[in-house]
């Protein structure tokens, strides 16, 4: 019996070799999920765009192979080149395994965060690829701030896998949940190395009490071999407050589902994204809101600048619910191509079930402007340097909606260096 | 001879819109271009600056002795052509004060001097924007971004100052223009006369000419300059009208 395209045995197998303890019972249950369901297929609505076939192939060998402990080397140097370039308190998941115990400056007053294992924390397995993730996980961590609890230094978890000798996976599990009336700032951070190719699965739930509020970067920047699902599941209680960013600034094939549940009357949820496709990317961005109770506010931006034969997604679903009177829903999505083989599928979704809404939604796909362009040469800038300037001011909406202002600096640079490589392989 | 235009014929699209131009302009001369609407004003100053939509099908224009139309828009702008935008494109995101510094440094790579420093280009940049009577803080918006009609045409003598062009074209800068932008946009024209440069005013109306005064004024008419002449001209045509111009252009 297979869980297409996955083998039981192997699956068995590498459940088989996870540590025995309070998340045994959970994990057999996730297998005996994943058996019903199956993995998404392209024939699936949701996945209709995203083939994960290929990640899962690699899912495949790398069960065959055994796990494999990540190389020290690599890793280490990329975990402090991150550390250096970023100040926060940062929690390290190499490979799906948590490194260390947490860091003595995590116990400071305000929050604490345990393992899975060692907590009342339970993985969710409700989606096939959450799960997957549930099956095979080593371990997760569970992030919760105090009540009233104002953290001033960035939270950092740094997502790394590293594959050389067989292909690899990682489950990647993070549970953080705000109590009333705290504040706290997150960076999530994903980076790769290593010759072999990589598939790894996150799972971020994320929980806002009454009057919390988050503001929450992501980054994802792995090597052009790995591949990632991701999922993030938010709750948003009365009052609380979440300005989320996130960066797809490389990887092979990313795959990521941002769902924010509104179940409290005053909730605002700010969300933005900007992607950045190359030759042989797919980059998907799905979204979904669900407002549960007014009045509430929900806004969302997602550029994408594709460049080259690379097909980006974006969908973005908006549900507003009988009964949710003031709702104030808003997306935009706009993408640039810039080569004749870039792709997008772009897709807003509203369903509105209440009287009292005001929803919008806007889509647009296009190249560089034209009178623009002519009138930087006309002041003197070459051609090459005219399409940069434009496409960097496209991706600069977004870096400024970023809610960090200390790693803005930081991204303004990723996004420059990352533009330039896309330049330097396509442009005309 | 710094500016010489002989029959040029240009058409965008399919439509011929220049249809055998000829304009001679020296160094230190004010030409004033007026016209009906449709006759061709815009397509002169796009043709010279080199935009890709209007296609010179014959005829030549020559700067300082050598062929442009071989040049690249920016190639032009780097050996001292400006245009002035009739309509000055809003592009938010790019840094007007970023944008002013690449433009100056792009024509002093040209002419093989140094860069200038943030420090020297701030101080002449806030020079200029006082002449013009620019808030200094329009150095930290978006190229044009929000700007209002009068402001985008004064961003645009900005621009004109700090690159000191060998030759100007301004097309219907002084559109849509209230009293005070009109004269502060003159300043700058003006400020900028000498003995080696030219400047070329595009304009549908008289006005701008009480405080820019040309040494020609040249009648544009079905894509001809049909009359010539010196500034009397241009107030013979504030009284009788283009109608008078197109009348005397059929005969």
């Amino acid at each position: 019996m297979t869980v297409s395209p996955l083998p039981m045995d192997a699956l068995r197998r590498a459940m088989a070799e996870l540590p025995g303890d309070r998340l045994t019972p959970v994990r057999q249950a996730a297998l005996a999920r994943l058996q019903e369901s199956g993995l998404p297929t392209t024939r699936h609505e949701n996945w209709k765009y995203t083939d994960l076939s290929g990640a899962f192939e690699v899912a495949k060998r790398a069960l065959e192979a055994g796990s494999a402990s990540p190389k020290d080397d690599g890793v280490q140097a990329e975990i402090d080149a991150v550390r250096n370039s970023i100040d926060a308190h940062w929690l390290v998941i190499a490979n799906g395994r948590i490194i260390g115990e947490p860091p003595p400056d995590l116990q400071t007053p305000g929050f604490e965060v345990l393992r899975f294992s060692k907590s009342s924390t339970t993985p969710s397995i409700d989606e096939p690829l959450t799960a997957l993730n549930a099956a095979l996980l080593e371990d997760g961590l569970s992030i919760r701030i105090n009540d009233g609890a104002d953290i001033s230094k960035p939270i950092g978890i740094l997502v790394i896998d590293n594959a050389d000798a067989t292909p690899g996976m990682s489950q990647v599990r993070v549970a953080i949940d705000l109590a009333a009336s705290s504040h706290a700032q997150f960076v999530e951070y994903h980076a790769s190395s290593g010759s072999a190719e990589h598939y790894s699965n996150t799972v971020i739930d994320l929980t806002l009490a009454d009057d919390a509020n988050v503001e929450y970067l992501r980054v994802q920047k792995r090597s052009l071999n790995h591949s990632q699902t991701e999922r993030m599941n938010v709750q948003l209680g009365c009052n609380s407050r979440l300005c989320h960013c996130g960066f797809d600034l490389g990887g092979k094939l990313s795959r990521n589902d941002l769902n924010i549940d509104i179940t409290g009357a005053g909730a605002d949820a700010s969300f933005n994204g900007l992607f950045m496709a190359g030759d042989g990317q797919h980059i998907d961005n799905h979204t979904r809101v669900d407002h549960r109770v007014g009045p509430a506010r929900s806004t969302q931006e997602y550029r994408g600048i594709l460049s080259g034969a690379c097909r980006g997604v974006w969908n973005g679903k908006v549900i507003v619910h009988d009964g949710a009177d003031g709702t104030d829903a808003r997306q935009a999505n706009h993408n640039l191509l810039l080569s004749r083989k870039a792709e997008i599928d772009a897709k807003p979704e509203l369903e509105i079930y209440a009287d009292d809404v005001k929803c919008s939604h806007g889509t647009t796909v296009g190249q560089l402007d034209e009178a623009a362009l002519f009138y930087l040469r006309s002041r003197g800038l070459d051609r090459r340097h005219a399409r940069q300037l434009l496409t960097h001011a496209f991706a600069t909406s977004v870096i400024s909606k970023s809610p960090l202002p200390s790693v803005e600096g930081l991204l303004r640079e990723m996004v420059e260096a990352r533009l330039n490589e896309l330049a330097a392989s396509d442009m005309p | 001879m710094m500016l010489e235009i002989e029959n040029l014929k240009v058409k965008t699209g399919d439509v011929e819109i220049l249809r055998g131009l000829s304009l001679s302009v020296n160094a230190g001369e004010v030409h004033a271009i007026m016209g009906p609407n449709g006759s061709g004003k815009s397509t002169l100053a796009l043709a010279i600056a080199g935009h890709d939509d209007y296609i010179v099908t014959d005829g030549s224009i020559k700067f300082k002795g050598s062929n442009l139309l071989e040049l690249e828009p920016e190639e032009r702008a780097r050996q001292g052509i400006f245009l002035g935008f009739q309509y000055p494109v809003e592009i938010p995101g790019v840094n007007n004060a970023y944008l002013l510094k690449v433009a100056v440094n792009a024509v002093r790579r040209h002419q093989g001097l140094d860069e200038v420093d943030a420090f020297e280009f701030l101080k002449l940049a806030r020079e200029k924007m006082a002449l013009l009577g620019m808030d200094p803080q329009f150095l930290n918006r978006g190229v044009n971004e929000g700007f209002s009609g009068g402001e985008k045409k004064r961003n645009e003598i900005l621009q004109m100052a700090m690159l000191e062009p060998t030759l100007a074209i301004l097309d219907e800068t002084d559109s849509g223009l209230d009293i005070d932008a009109l004269k502060a946009v003159a300043k700058g024209v003006n400020a900028l006369r000498s003995d080696d440069r030219a400047i070329i005013l595009v304009t549908h109306y008289q006005r701008l000419l009480d405080y820019i005064e040309p040494d020609y004024v040249h009648v544009l008419s079905q894509g001809r300059i049909v009359r010539s002449g010196d500034k009397s001209l241009a107030v013979q045509l504030e009284e009788k009208g283009y109608d008078w111009v197109r009348e005397a252009a059929s005969a």
